[in-house]
């Protein structure tokens, strides 16, 4: 499901809408100056009060316009060399007939600690944002206003909303969620605001690059109970199709709640009915042992600091992911059971030639079974590692997935499938059915890129680049026993690897490459060779 | 679950319960028909699928019997001369009423009974009781409410068809009762598939529904046909494997190997067929189009956004 990005407080150039958004706003304060005015005016007139009362003067209109343009002149002056104290006193709601009170000042809460004119300006600009992305409002707009009177330096922040005419809204975009696999593109039909706590409600349809369909349908409370976190619950029908790799396909059907959610964390709860079949009925022997139904309750944490300058082409900065995943917690003890790691690790060089950049990345999984009887115990087969596919190892944070130039499930342990009788009842003479891709319980990819400018203008100016990469991959089975025979020796040796050189065409919010790969090393049932291929990340 | 390593056979059936080495009434047959070859096999159990039609499945190597192909596991590996312990009585027409009689009117009089008689709780503890709850329980209402489709059971006919069933039942128990005697074996003195049914059935209705089932009450009138399952029950289920010495069925086809430390033998490179060289000659122009039309786009984009900026300099 798509969440609204962490807000970022706009830089001091963006102005949001302001009651005063038809004023001729130079100094880029969101139009401030007359309420700004006012409050200076009392100041300047309880000033004027202890001093001896001058004569009055007969002021033409000419005149007082100098003067006002000159007290303008001298507040902006103030704003600029020094600060201007000023409280807030109190924050008024203006224009919610069905938005309840506490949602708006919650999210205005913070303009109550301001102590200056700036950090006040600065904090409205911020809260207007926060306020349009619940998306529950056409517009909102901040005020100031003169404080009461007996309370000198204090102002009121009107903050006047008008909500949406029409609660229901669609869209279609490109999404990349904490608890999928992979990105999607997802059709969405929304229904905001019914019962008035920034609620939204929608009906979703994802399809994703690795033979993923999903419709759902769930809630998102921007404040659920007064807490800071939003609150997402999700009701979800889920199918992935995988008889032409591993020979099952995968159903579920269950509840996602995220319980928290932020820039860097995410906790997301899964309870869900997993099934797996065969209707090939060509599955082999470790798939056919894996088929049947299961119940997945599970706790899902994520952890992301991406400092990178740009997730489309990395020159600079890194980033660092980890995705630890507790499966079994329900007391009904025959439920699936396991523990899963991940971790992700980029790290971007620039080199100051022709805007080029070496990027490394580094990715490693593991799942394991817990519970009596571990140690014999498979890992579910959905949720092992399996390394291939036509996504880009530079943009994606997702644990160990792709190795350039292997196709989809392409690589790992394998087993035979079932054998059909030829016609004549032979068994040998029959076609080969094939083999499946089983995962592994270990995986680990690593990477390395160098990216550069074309010399020629027009590919620079659309952000067309090319790139020369190395990768390498394995898979290793851990569990029923098989961590006894695991040798890093053994695994390191059997590494496969690629390298290759490609263009690469960032199309907001897509990377598109276009490469040739060469395999330097294979194994038997590996699904690769050289090749042309494009890869579409996000 | 045990491995089986040894590339012997293998029968994958459903968990055993109420002394039954398997205790559904689909598998019980097929484990009895391979006792009866005295063919050396391993039992794997599967509690994950209970609604899988597949099960029973007899596997060896990379050779699968599935329940739902060729009229039955045991009708495969005749077949497929695995084992066939029916070559001489199946074209007789004693034969094939009788067995028609076993597959219709006493598996419906089963299936009634477990899903829509007095054994609700005895299914749930063959099916779903390896099962969280929840998945369990609304696999029993789904598999309850596709029974009642199956036989076509309204309220209004339901008494109705419920008799029907039973007063078959009870038909066929007086015909094969008759046609036992006080034999070991229905023909000839020798095991078959249709002893394997038989026995099957039996011992499932004494051991496995409740003692008010009205099958089970209409079976105990049949004394020799409790003693003949009971007998059999006592010289195949209760003793350990058999020894290898068969005659009756053939070793598995050798298994490949797993994975990625063994290689399989190479098999001479298939040649392209002409359809699959002019697939992918057509997936390159297609993808070359498709890059084409990107980089096309991108510079008209950026030629009108060129052209916008000139009027912008202009005004």
């Amino acid at each position: 499901m798509a969440k609204p990005d962490e807000f970022k407080p706009d830089p001091p150039s963006e102005n949001p809408k302001t009651e005063a958004d038809d004023t001729d706003d130079e100094n880029g304060d969101g139009g401030y100056e007359e309420e700004v005015e006012d409050t200076e005016e009392d100041e300047l007139d309880e000033e004027e009060e202890d001093e001896p009362e001058p004569e009055p003067r007969v002021r033409t209109p000419q005149s007082a316009v100098r003067m006002q343009r000159a007290k303008l002149e001298g507040l902006f002056q103030r704003l600029q060399t020094q600060s201007v104290p000023l409280r807030v006193h109190d924050v008024l709601i203006k224009g919610n007939t069905k938005t309840k009170d506490y949602l708006i000042e919650s999210e205005a809460a913070l303009l109550k600690n301001c102590t200056t004119m700036q950090e006040i300006l600065e904090v409205s600009r911020a809260v207007n944002f926060r306020l349009q992305a619940l998306e529950v409002f056409d517009s909102v707009k901040i005020t100031l206003d003169s404080g009461p009177p007996e309370l000198p330096g204090t102002s009121n922040v009107i903050v006047e909303v008008q909500e949406a005419k029409s609660p229901l809204s669609g869209e279609i975009g490109a999404y990349t969620k904490a608890e999928a696999r992979s990105s999607t593109v997802e059709g969405t039909l929304k229904f905001k605001n019914i019962f008035g706590h920034g609620d939204l409600w929608d009906g979703s349809f994802a399809y994703g690059w690795d033979h993923i369909s999903e419709l759902s349908a769930g809630v998102h409370f921007p404040r659920f109970r007064g807490s800071s976190f939003p609150l997402d619950v999700r009701a979800f029908l889920l199918s992935q199709d995988w008889l032409q790799f591993s020979s099952f396909k995968e159903r579920s059907m269950g509840l996602s709640v995220a319980l928290l959610s932020s820039r860097n964390h995410d906790l997301v709860y899964n309870l869900g009915w997993r099934t797996l079949t065969d209707p090939s009925q060509l599955a082999s022997r470790s798939v056919r042992r894996q088929l049947g139904h299961s119940l997945l309750s599970s706790l899902k944490y994520t952890f992301k600091v991406d400092r990178r300058n740009s997730t489309l082409r990395p020159v600079r900065g890194y980033a660092f992911a980890a995705t630890s995943q507790i499966a079994g917690l329900a007391p009904d003890s025959r439920c699936s059971r396991f523990l899963r790691q991940e971790v992700d690790l980029r790290y971007a060089i620039p080199l100051g030639i022709l805007n080029s950049a070496l990027n490394f990345g580094i990715s490693g999984g593991i799942v394991f079974p817990w519970g009596a009887g571990f140690k014999n115990m498979p890992s579910p087969l959905p949720d092992r590692f399996f390394l291939g596919g036509n996504s880009s190892p530079i943009s994606s944070l997702g644990g160990p997935t792709t190795v350039w130039g292997y196709r989809t499930r392409g690589l790992g342990p394998t087993e035979s499938r079932r054998q059909l009788k030829s016609n004549d009842g032979d068994t040998e003479d029959a076609a080969d059915p094939g083999v499946d891709f089983l995962g592994g319980d270990l995986a680990v990819t690593a990477f390395a890129d160098l990216s550069l400018d074309f010399p020629l203008k027009w590919f620079r100016d659309r952000g067309i680049h090319g790139h020369i990469f190395a990768s390498a991959g394995n898979l290793e089975r851990l569990t029923q026993n098989a961590y006894k025979d695991f040798s890093l020796q053994k695994f390191v040796s059997s590494f496969r690897t690629s390298v290759g050189a490609g263009i690469v065409v960032p199309i907001q919010p897509f990377r598109l490459e276009v490469n040739y790969y060469y395999m330097m090393k294979k194994f038997e049932h590996d699904r690769g060779k050289p090749r042309f291929g494009v890869t579409f990340s996000m | 679950m045990e491995e089986s390593r040894d590339g012997d056979w293998t029968l994958v059936a459903r968990k055993p319960y109420f002394g039954l080495p398997t205790a559904c009434p689909v598998c019980l047959p097929v484990y009895i028909y391979l006792k009866f070859a005295r063919c050396p096999f391993n039992l794997e159990i599967n509690s994950a699928y209970p609604d899988s039609d597949q099960i029973p499945y007899v596997e060896g190597g990379t050779y699968v019997a599935y329940n739902n192909e060729k009229g039955g596991v045991i009708q495969q590996l005749k077949q497929d001369g695995v084992v066939d312990l029916d070559s001489e009585f199946s074209s007789l027409p004693e034969w094939v009423s009788m067995k028609a009689m076993m597959s219709s009117w006493l598996a419906d009089a089963i299936t009634y009974e477990l899903w829509l008689g007095s054994g609700e709780n005895s299914a749930k503890q063959i099916y779903y009781s390896d099962l969280p709850w929840v998945i369990g329980k609304v696999l029993f209402v789904k598999q309850v409410y596709d029974v009642k489709q199956r036989f076509n059971i309204s309220k209004q006919n339901a008494e109705k068809k419920e008799e029907e069933i039973y007063d078959r039942a009870k038909a066929a128990y007086r015909a094969l009762s008759t046609m036992l005697g006080e034999q070991d074996f229905l023909f000839e003195n020798r095991p078959t598939s249709l002893d394997a049914d038989l026995v099957g059935h039996v011992l499932f209705t004494l051991k496995a529904l409740p003692e008010d089932s009205v099958i089970r009450a209409a079976l105990l009138e049949h004394g020799n046909l409790v003693r003949y399952a009971e007998r059999h029950k006592n010289d195949f289920l209760t003793s350990g494997q058999s020894s290898a010495s068969a005659s009756n069925f053939q070793p598995p086809p050798s298994a490949a190997q797993a994975s990625s430390s063994s290689k399989p033998k190479r098999k001479p490179k298939r040649e392209k067929t002409e359809e699959e060289k002019s697939f992918q000659r057509k997936a390159k122009y297609f993808i070359g189009a498709q890059l084409v039309a990107v980089l096309l786009f991108l510079s008209l984009l950026g030629s009108s956004s060129k052209a916008d900026l000139d009027e912008d300099d202009e005004d």
